[in-house]
C-alpha cells in the first residue's frame, strides 16, 4: 500500500494532523532541552565532595563577656568532644565547607604576584581538620599540633605551612604535577606557604563557583570571640551525637552561646537547592508533557477511527485486510509525528541555542536530541496502536449500516 | 441563552467523559506548573516599597582594580559595595533629600528579661533608614541625626527580637547588651520581612531581616568588621582597624532619596565630581564609570530574578503551550464528531453564530474547570515544595510565598487560554455546511 492515499486523506483534514504535530515539535524542544538541564544538574549535585559529608555536623560558637579566654575554651570543649562516643574527630574551623559562606584569596606561584596565579577557598583550622572532614591526604603530610597558629588578635597574612587540594596546586604548578609537595606559593605581599600536603579532593564554599575544588587547609585558629566546631561522627551516629553534644557544650561553659547545630547534609542540600528545584521542575514537566503528548495522540486517533468506521467498514468490504486497516493508521500517524518531529528538531536546537545565549547555560548536546527523536516516534506508535487495532475490529458490514 | 448553552455543553461532556476530563486534566496541570514557577518568579520581582521605586536610589561608582573590571561577564559593572571613605565620601552631600550608609555586623545580644544570650546580625546604619525604607513601628521610633554622631548607644529592636528580650512589652527605654556594650532601646520594629531584602541584597536576595539596628559608627568605635562581604583588590599594609578602613577593600552600602528630577541630575553630577577629585588624589584607576540605580535597576543589576527563574518560567509556559494545542485537536475532534448533531441544529433554525457561541461555551466551561483544578493543583505544588524544601532553605516562606494574586493570574491565564483553544473549532463547526450532516452518512 502506497503513502500517497493516506496523504491525500491527511491534507483533506489537515487541522487535526498539524495540530498533532505541532504539539509534537513543541513537545521534542521541550523535553530534549528540560532532560539534557535536568540531567547536568543531577550530576552537579550528585558529584562528590571530597568530605564525609553523610557523617558530619556543625555549630558556631561565641564568647561575650568581658575577660573571655577563647583559647581555653576551644581547647577544652575540642578535648571533651574528641574524647566523646561516637565521634571520631572534631575541629575548630573558621567556615563550614559546602554552607555557601567563606573566604577566598589569590597565591601566585612565584614572589611579587608574578607565575601562575589562582584563586582559593581557605579554611582556619586545626591538625585534625583532615581526618574530620574525611578527606584523603593523596601526598605529603598533615601539619602537626606544633604548626598550629593560636592567634590573639587578628593579624593578616598566612602561616609558611598548609595542606592544599591536587586541583589548587596543579593550577600554580601545572608543570609539576608530580612533586607538588614541598612547593612554595605567595601571597601577593610576596610572602612564601610551603605545600605540606596535597589532598586527592576536596569541595570548598561555593557550589556555584567553577573552581570549587580549590581549597587550602590553613593551620590558624583565632582570635575569636566565635568560631565553628565540625564534627565527623561514626556512621549511623549523628542524629544521637548531636544531641548528646549540644547538652555536653552547654553543660561544659554556660558562659558563652552555641549556634544551632546543622549537619554537612543540611548545609548541601541548601546550597545545591536551586539546582535540585530545576531539576525537580524540570522533570516534572517533561513528564507531564510527554504523558499528555501521547494521550493527546491516543485520543485524536480514537477520534479518527471512530468517525471513520463506515470507511473502514467499505474499506474491509472491498477486500482490505485487518492488518492494511493497522497499518494504514499506523502510517498515518507516522507521518504526523514525522512531521512533528522535523519541526521540533529544528524548534529544540533553536530553544537550546537561546537557553544557552540568554541563560548561560551548556549548549545541547546533539545526543540528546537523537534520543528524543527516537522516543517520540516510538511514543507516537504506541499511542495509536491501541486505536488502530479497534479500526481493524470494524465489521466490514459497517460499510451498508447507516450511522 | 448562555444557560441553554451550558446544559447543551453537560449534555456533550456526558457523551465523552473521558476526552474531558483528559481536556480538563490538560488545562489544569499547564496552569498549575506555571502558577508554581509564575509564584517563585513574581515573589523575585516584587517590588516591596513600589512607591518608592522611582525616589529611592542606590549610588554605584567604581574603585576596583585598573587591571580588571569587577565582574569580569559584566564590564560595565561597578563593585556592589564601597570603601569606608567613599561611603563617608558620598554621605557628606547635602544633595539627597534623605540618605544612608549601613554595613551588616554581628555579635551577642544578652541582658533583657528573659533572653538567653544570642548571637545576632546588626545593622549597622544611620537615622534615615528607617524613614527611607518606610520600617513600621510597633514602639518609639528611630534614632535622629545628633545620636549618629555621637555616636550614642541607641538601638532599634526587631519585633521578634523584643519579644525574646523583653516578651514583647513595650521595651522603650530598657538597655540591652551587645558586644557587651549598654545600649538604650528607642524603637521596637512591628512584622517587616520584605522580600526580596531589597536594601541589601548582597547575602541573598530573600535573607531574614537583621535583628538589631545600631547607629553606623559605632561600627568604627568598635572596630567591628564585615558580617557581609568583604572584598579587597589592592596591595595593602594593613596593621590596624584604621588601616583596614583607610583602605581599598569594599564592605558598605548607600542610598540616597532624590525626589526630583533636579535633584537626580544635581545628584549625578556630585558623583562624577566626587570621582574626577577622588581621581586627582590617586585613587580610581578605572575609566569613569558611575551609575544610579533605582530599587528595580538595582535589582535587576544584582540578578534578583535568577536566569533558573526566567529559565523555569518559560519551560512552564512552553508546557502550557503544549496542553492548550493539545486541547485545541481534541476540542476540534470532538466537535467535527458531534458535527450532525450541530447540523441538525442549524436546520432547526440556529445561526452560524449560535452554533458558534454554544462551542465557544463548551470551551469556556472546560478551560474554568481547568483553570480552577490547576489553581488548586498549584497550591498543592507550593504546598508540596515547601514542606520538602522548607527543611534546608530557610528563607523559603519569602521566596515562594502563598500568593493569591499568581492565583487569579493563573485562573484569568486558563479561562483566556481555554477561550482561545476554543475559537478556532468553534469557528470550523459553525462554519460546516447543515445538509452535509443531515443526509445519511
Amino acid at each position: 500500500m502506497g503513502l500517497r492515499p493516506i496523504l491525500s486523506s491527511l491534507l483533506r483534514n489537515r487541522a487535526g494532523a498539524l495540530l498533532v504535530a505541532i504539539q509534537l515539535a513543541l513537545t521534542l524542544a521541550i523535553v530534549v532541552n528540560a532532560v539534557y538541564v535536568t540531567e547536568q544538574r543531577i550530576t552537579k549535585i550528585g558529584r562528590p565532595s571530597g568530605l564525609d559529608d553523610q557523617n558530619q555536623f556543625a555549630l558556631s560558637v561565641t564568647g561575650f563577656e568581658k575577660n573571655f579566654d577563647f583559647f581555653a575554651m576551644v581547647r577544652g570543649d575540642m578535648a571533651m568532644l574528641r574524647d566523646m562516643p561516637g565521634i571520631i574527630d572534631a575541629t575548630p574551623i573558621n567556615q563550614i565547607p559546602l554552607s555557601g559562606g567563606g573566604s577566598s584569596t589569590i597565591f601566585y606561584s612565584l614572589p611579587d604576584k608574578k607565575g601562575e596565579s589562582s584563586p582559593v577557598a581557605y579554611y582556619g583550622t586545626d591538625e585534625h581538620a583532615v581526618n574530620t572532614l574525611g578527606v584523603k591526604l593523596a601526598g605529603g603530610r598533615n601539619f602537626g599540633a606544633t604548626d598550629v597558629d593560636y592567634r590573639p588578635k587578628d593579624v593578616q597574612g598566612f602561616p609558611g605551612t598548609a595542606v592544599v587540594t591536587r586541583a589548587f596546586a596543579e593550577a600554580l604548578f601545572p608543570k609539576q604535577k608530580d612533586q607538588l609537595v614541598g612547593k612554595a606559593f605567595y601571597d601577593d605581599q610576596g610572602k612564601p606557604v610551603v605545600i605540606a600536603g596535597v589532598l586527592e579532593q576536596m569541595h570548598g564554599a561555593w557550589v556555584g563557583w567553577d573552581k570549587l575544588d580549590r581549597v587550602m587547609l590553613t593551620p590558624v585558629v583565632g582570635p575569636g570571640p566565635g568560631i565553628r566546631y565540625l564534627v565527623r561522627t561514626e556512621p549511623g551516629k549523628l542524629d544521637t551525637v548531636m544531641a548528646a553534644t549540644e547538652v555536653a557544650l552547654r553543660k561544659r561553659d554556660p558562659n558563652r552561646v552555641v549556634g544551632k547545630l546543622r549537619t554537612l547534609k543540611n548545609f548541601k542540600q541548601s546550597s545545591y537547592s536551586g539546582d535540585s528545584l530545576m531539576a525537580v521542575t524540570l522533570s516534572v514537566v517533561t513528564g507531564l508533557v510527554l504523558i499528555f503528548s501521547s494521550l493527546g495522540i491516543f485520543g485524536l486517533a480514537t477520534f479518527n477511527v471512530n468517525t471513520r468506521t463506515r470507511q473502514i467498514g467499505t474499506r474491509r468490504a472491498v477486500g482490505a485486510r485487518k492488518r492494511d486497516i493497522v497499518s494504514y493508521f499506523m502510517a498515518e500517524n507516522w507521518m504526523i509525528t514525522t512531521l512533528g518531529v522535523v519541526a521540533g528538531c529544528a524548534m529544540a536546537l533553536g530553544v537550546g541555542f537561546w537557553l544557552s545565549s540568554q541563560f548561560g547555560l551548556p549548549r545541547l548536546d546533539l545526543y540528546y536530541l537523537v534520543g528524543g527523536v527516537a522516543g517520540l516516534w516510538a511514543i507516537g506508535q504506541l499511542a495509536a496502536w491501541q486505536p488502530a487495532l479497534r479500526a481493524a475490529k470494524v465489521s466490514p458490514a459497517m460499510a451498508t449500516r447507516s450511522v | 441563552m448562555f444557560a441553554y448553552y451550558l446544559r447543551l455543553a453537560l449534555s456533550s461532556f456526558r457523551r465523552n467523559p473521558g476526552l474531558t476530563a483528559l481536556m480538563v486534566m490538560a488545562i489544569a496541570l499547564g496552569i498549575s506548573v506555571c502558577m508554581v514557577t509564575l509564584t517563585s518568579y513574581r515573589a523575585a520581582a516584587r517590588i516591596p516599597i513600589p512607591d518608592k521605586n522611582d525616589t529611592l536610589f542606590v549610588p554605584n561608582v567604581d574603585s576596583w582594580d585598573p587591571a580588571q573590571s569587577y565582574d569580569k561577564d559584566q564590564a560595565d559593572h561597578a563593585p556592589d559595595l564601597q570603601t569606608y571613605r567613599d561611603a563617608r565620601g558620598l554621605y557628606a552631600s547635602t544633595i539627597p533629600d534623605r540618605k544612608l550608609i549601613m554595613f551588616k555586623a554581628g555579635g551577642v545580644l544578652s541582658g533583657g528579661n528573659h533572653m538567653a544570650p544570642e548571637y545576632v546580625a546588626a545593622r549597622m546604619t544611620t537615622a534615615d533608614f528607617f524613614p527611607m525604607f518606610e520600617t513600621p513601628f510597633l514602639y518609639g521610633g528611630g534614632w535622629n541625626a545628633k545620636a549618629d554622631e555621637g555616636p550614642e548607644p541607641v538601638i532599634v529592636l526587631s519585633k521578634d527580637t523584643n519579644q525574646k528580650a523583653f516578651g514583647g512589652a513595650d521595651s522603650v527605654g530598657k538597655t540591652l547588651l551587645w558586644h557587651d556594650r549598654e545600649f538604650r532601646v528607642v524603637g521596637v520594629l512591628n512584622d517587616w520581612e520584605p522580600a526580596p531584602k531589597f536594601y541589601d541584597v548582597s547575602n541573598g536576595s530573600f535573607d531574614e531581616p537583621e535583628k538589631i539596628y545600631v547607629p553606623f559608627s559605632w561600627g568604627q568605635v568598635m572596630e567591628l568588621g564585615s558580617d557581609g562581604n568583604t572584598n579587597c583588590w589592592k596591595t595593602e599594609d594593613i596593621k590596624s582597624y584604621l588601616d583596614f578602613l583607610n583602605s581599598e577593600c569594599i564592605w558598605f552600602e548607600s542610598w540616597v532619596e532624590l525626589r526630583t528630577a533636579a535633584k537626580v541630575a544635581a545628584y549625578t553630577k556630585f558623583l562624577d565630581d566626587y570621582v574626577i577629585d577622588q581621581k586627582s588624589k590617586g585613587r580610581f584607576p578605572r575609566p569613569l564609570n558611575n551609575h544610579l540605580y533605582n530599587i528595580e535597576g538595582w535589582m535587576a543589576r544584582n540578578g534578583v530574578v535568577g536566569q533558573d527563574n526566567k529559565a523555569m518560567l518559560i519551560m512552564a509556559f512552553a508546557f502550557l503551550a503544549v496542553c492548550l494545542v493539545n486541547t485545541v485537536g481534541l476540542l476540534l475532534a470532538k466537535f467535527l464528531n458531534a458535527a450532525p448533531i450541530a447540523g441538525v441544529r442549524r436546520a432547526l433554525g440556529a445561526s452560524r453564530r449560535d452554533i458558534f457561541w454554544q462551542h465557544l461555551t463548551e470551551a469556556g466551561v472546560i478551560s474554568v474547570a481547568g483553570g480552577l483544578l490547576g489553581g488548586l493543583l498549584g497550591v498543592a505544588g507550593i504546598w508540596a515544595l515547601r514542606a520538602w524544601y522548607g527543611r534546608f532553605v530557610q528563607e523559603l516562606e519569602r521566596s515562594l510565598p502563598t500568593d493569591y494574586g499568581t492565583f487569579a493570574i493563573a485562573v484569568g491565564i486558563s479561562l483566556a487560554a481555554g477561550i482561545i483553544a476554543g475559537l478556532y473549532p468553534a469557528w470550523r463547526i459553525g462554519r460546516a455546511a447543515p445538509a452535509s450532516y443531515l443526509k445519511v452518512q
